[in-house]
């Protein structure tokens, strides 16, 4: 019986010591980001190099953009990377956020089984979207209330359509990108992605995916990434300073050259356009 | 299907190549199952002796309550554990949202309802005869309470065993409370659900077998303590 | 004999459980070094006494004396010093002889040598061999064995009082002698008294130096005293009766409720052979010798009858005139008057 206590008293000290350890750490930037960012590999790809130049240790969750701005709103992240502008200027206006700076863009692609059988190849968004829903083609959607998924409801309302909700076709899969692109393969269905996540696809298919892309080029579909410091005067204990050094930093011209030369199968992911 | 054998193939490379990322994961599940581990069995036993052990009003509605929480969603008890560690909540101050300690918290609430429930239906099972020989033998209050507790290690340490295998599995609260943060908080259930996010299912099969290994270890261990 | 004499002193004890009264004891004492033996049928109280007797629990009302004064469960005077063998024994999960050590261990400061030879001792006393016991794991003893494991750990603890509560009811032949035999090995070289809950009657009768009956939590000082059970069935003469299994009548007085129990005398029945007439108010019936037993105290020769399967006890040197000759397995006429019976 000796040795239990003994056991439970070093348990007390081992939990004690790691809890205090956790909290002694400095210099950490806590930021929520979409999945877009995190899935594609461009945060392990930068991190490391925001670490050297500033000292900082750059620590993200990933989330769809809807989670991301509520976690910014509940002052448990210092900085948010998301891509819904509509979204972000509700968010600012609110007083949640300050410093809202874009980063970089790349663009939206619907995406398809290559027989194409809605024949979407070379049309418009908005026609390409008619043409589904007239034609009850197979559409997977993230559901998740993400950026991604905040887009493609925008884009069924500006082709004049109603928002399919319960229709037979229409799968909403809560999910993320790359979970939904797997599931839209499964069931030889049409889904909307980021051009950045399509690439990483195709990457991880060994370069000859089930989908291709069928939509692309629209302006409509440009998909703008932006950074977003948490405000200090709603939240009294955001890292602000550190947050802005981290703004500063990826709207700067070494973070853009990076994001620029970020390649997967020699194709670009992001296009980066701070001003 | 072939992804199943990718994983296995994967699994092994992962392991003995000792891959940094998975062994942070690994390290991170371990530590922050102990965590858990250690606070409900701390908190747990004695609850769980007691609700067996001693007779009051309104111990059966106490056991009701308890059963019932074993089946709480790992998932509810990440959103009330981050809704309470939250910088807004009541304890944001605290700073335990995305740390592993954050997610040791909710993981010993789940643990918490099966460890009491298993010590007290291992300790109602040892009955009146164990009292009424210790007592016989010259056992003081004190040597009876010990002597009893000690006899129930094997329903205790059953109960820890469930118990951990529920902690070290689910991903829900890890995710939730955690933030799957990468070499801070990912865990391997949370890495899982993370890999099969990006359709490298290959990847979560082997991370999945490697948290089956980690079990099929701690279960070897338990049994060579049990026949000591 | 001074009070000094009595390790027990028992009075005005009553307990229920749930309402229903378990015991309901005036006034009762057990010597010091004596044996005593408590007989009654299962649900009499016999176990709930022990357990009062070794301090395990507290009786609701009245008092237990333990050498001249009032103790209670966990005070120093009762701990290792009285010891009870529960009717099921209960080994702890580890070895045998760390089992039997258990009560020296947390109570009786001795040296690990010492303890590890009052061990061997008990196990010796109970018949199990050391060599082969001491190692074992609880789980792996049959139920004899257990028994006497048990025993041993009481044996060990060379205790005042010894309460044994049915320890010969649920095991083999073997493990009974060995039972029987080191329990009057413990009051023959320690002294210890000790109180026996049993069934075995006649092992009862042949050690003990007082025996009781316990029916319904009451004592009843001799335990030679037949007891009647109901139910019983009126007939029209005033009587009730009940029959036995070999169809003969049982007829007593009328009694206060018809499954209230009666208690008969061995000294108003009386025994003839079969070719004697019996008096007319007398009921009689007939059955065979199963027994004779020399009452230790006052040289009472008694006769146990059986009488398809009940037993009657008549008390045999009350009669010495017209006594018949009385030898096991002998026929016999047996008689008593419907009145003698009392009911409680």
């Amino acid at each position: 019986m000796m040795k239990i206590g003994k056991t439970l008293a070093i348990c007390v000290l081992i939990i004690t010591l790691s809890a205090l350890s956790a909290l002694c750490e400095t210099d950490v930037l806590m930021m929520a980001t979409t999945t877009s960012t995190d899935n594609t590999g461009l945060l392990d790809y930068l991190a490391p190099e925001f670490k050297k130049d500033t000292g900082i240790e750059l620590r993200w969750t990933a989330a769809g953009t809807g989670k991301a701005l509520k976690l910014g709103e509940n002052c448990d992240v210092d900085v948010l990377t998301v891509h819904a502008p509509g979204a972000e200027k509700t968010f600012v206006e609110a007083g949640y956020g300050v410093d809202r700076r874009e980063i970089m863009y790349n663009d939206f692609v619907i995406i398809g089984p290559k027989s194409d059988p809605a024949d979407l190849k070379g049309k418009s968004v908005s026609d390409a979207l008619t043409a589904i829903q007239k034609k009850e083609a197979l559409f997977v959607s993230r559901g998740d209330n993400s950026g991604t998924n905040k887009k493609e409801i925008i884009l069924w309302k500006e082709a004049g359509l109603r928002v399919p909700e319960k229709e037979k076709w229409y799968i909403q899969t809560g999910q993320g990108m790359l979970s939904t692109i797997n599931i839209a393969a499964e069931r030889n269905g049409y889904t909307m992605t980021d051009r950045g996540t399509y690439i990483k696809y195709e990457f991880n298919s060994g370069g000859n995916p089930p989908l291709a892309i069928l939509v692309e080029g629209d302006d409509s579909l440009k998909n703008q990434y932006s950074v977003i410091a948490v405000n200090p005067g709603h939240c009294s204990g955001a890292e602000y300073e550190t947050a802005k050094r981290f703004i500063d930093w990826i709207t700067g011209s070494k973070a853009q050259d990076l994001i620029r030369n970020f390649k997967l199968l020699g194709k670009p992911l992001f296009i980066p356009n701070a001003e | 299907m072939d992804f199943i054998a990718e994983g296995f193939v994967q699994a092994f490379r992962l392991l003995v190549s000792l891959d940094p990322e998975t062994f942070s994961a690994i390290l991170a599940t371990l530590k922050v199952s102990s965590y858990s581990m250690a606070a409900s069995l701390i908190v747990g036993v004695p609850l769980g002796f007691l609700l067996g052990y001693a007779r009051f009003k309104g111990r059966k509605q106490i056991r009701l309550i308890v059963d019932t929480l074993l089946s709480l969603p790992t998932v509810f008890v990440g959103l009330v554990v981050y809704a309470f560690l939250s910088n807004r909540g009541p304890f944001g101050e605290w700073g335990l949202l995305f740390t592993l300690p954050g997610i040791a918290i909710g993981q010993a609430i789940l643990a918490l309802p099966i460890v009491i429930a298993l010590t007290a239906t291992a300790v109602e099972s040892i009955d009146d005869h164990l009292r009424l020989t210790l007592i016989s033998l010259g056992a003081g209050r004190k040597q009876l309470f010990l002597t009893s507790l000690w006899e129930v290690r094997y329903g205790v340490l059953a109960a820890a065993v469930t118990a951990y295998g529920r902690v070290m599995t689910e991903v829900g609260i890890s995710m939730m409370v955690g933030g799957n943060i990468k070499w801070h908080t990912r865990t391997i259930t949370t890495a899982i659900a993370l890999e099969t996010n990006k359709g490298l299912f290959g990847m979560g099969v082997a991370l999945g077998l490697v948290l089956l290994f980690i079990a099929f270890f701690v279960n070897v261990s338990v049994s060579f303590l049990r026949k000591r | 004999m001074t009070a000094k004499n009595f390790i027990y002193q028992i009075k005005n004890l009553k307990h229920a459980y749930n309402g229903r009264p378990i015991l309901d004891i005036a006034d009762f004492s057990v010597e010091r070094a004596g044996i005593v033996g408590l007989m009654g049928p299962n649900g009499s109280g016999k176990s709930t006494l022990l357990r009062f007797l070794g301090f395990i629990e507290k009786p609701a009302e009245g008092e237990i004396r333990y050498n001249g004064k009032i103790e209670y469960p966990f005070s120093n005077a009762v701990k290792s010093h009285v010891a009870l063998l529960p009717q099921t024994p209960y080994l702890m999960k580890r070895s045998v002889s760390k089992n039997i050590a258990y009560g020296l261990v947390i109570n009786k400061k001795l040296s690990d040598r010492r303890i590890r030879e009052r061990v061997h001792e008990a196990l010796d006393m109970v018949g199990l061999d050391v060599k082969a016991f001491a190692g074992r794991q609880w789980s792996e003893l049959s139920g004899g064995e257990a028994q006497r494991a048990a025993l041993a750990a009481r044996l060990a603890l060379k205790p005042d009082v010894l309460l044994l509560d049915e320890p010969t009811a649920s095991v083999d032949a073997a493990s009974i002698q060995r039972i029987k035999d080191a329990s009057i090995q413990a009051r023959h070289e320690w002294g210890t008294t000790i109180i026996i809950a049993s069934h075995d009657r006649q092992w009862l009768l042949d050690i003990c130096d007082q025996a009781v009956h316990l029916f319904n939590g009451r004592i009843f000082d001799s335990a030679y005293e037949n007891i009647l059970f109901g139910p019983w069935y009126p007939e029209n003469n005033g009587r009730w009766k009940k029959k036995t299994a070999d169809l003969q009548s049982i007829i007593v007085s009328r009694p206060p409720h018809s499954s209230a129990a009666a208690v008969l005398d061995p000294r108003r029945v009386s025994l003839h052979p079969l070719s004697r007439p019996v008096r007319t108010d007398h009921h009689c019936m007939t059955g065979l010798i199963s027994q004779l037993t020399l009452e230790k105290n006052n040289n009472n020769v008694l006769v146990s009858v059986q009488i398809g399967n009940l037993y009657l006890t008549a008390c045999a040197s009350d009669s010495p005139a017209d006594s018949p000759l009385l030898f096991p397995g002998q026929n016999i006429k047996l008689s008593y008057h419907p009145d003698s019976v009392h009911w409680i």
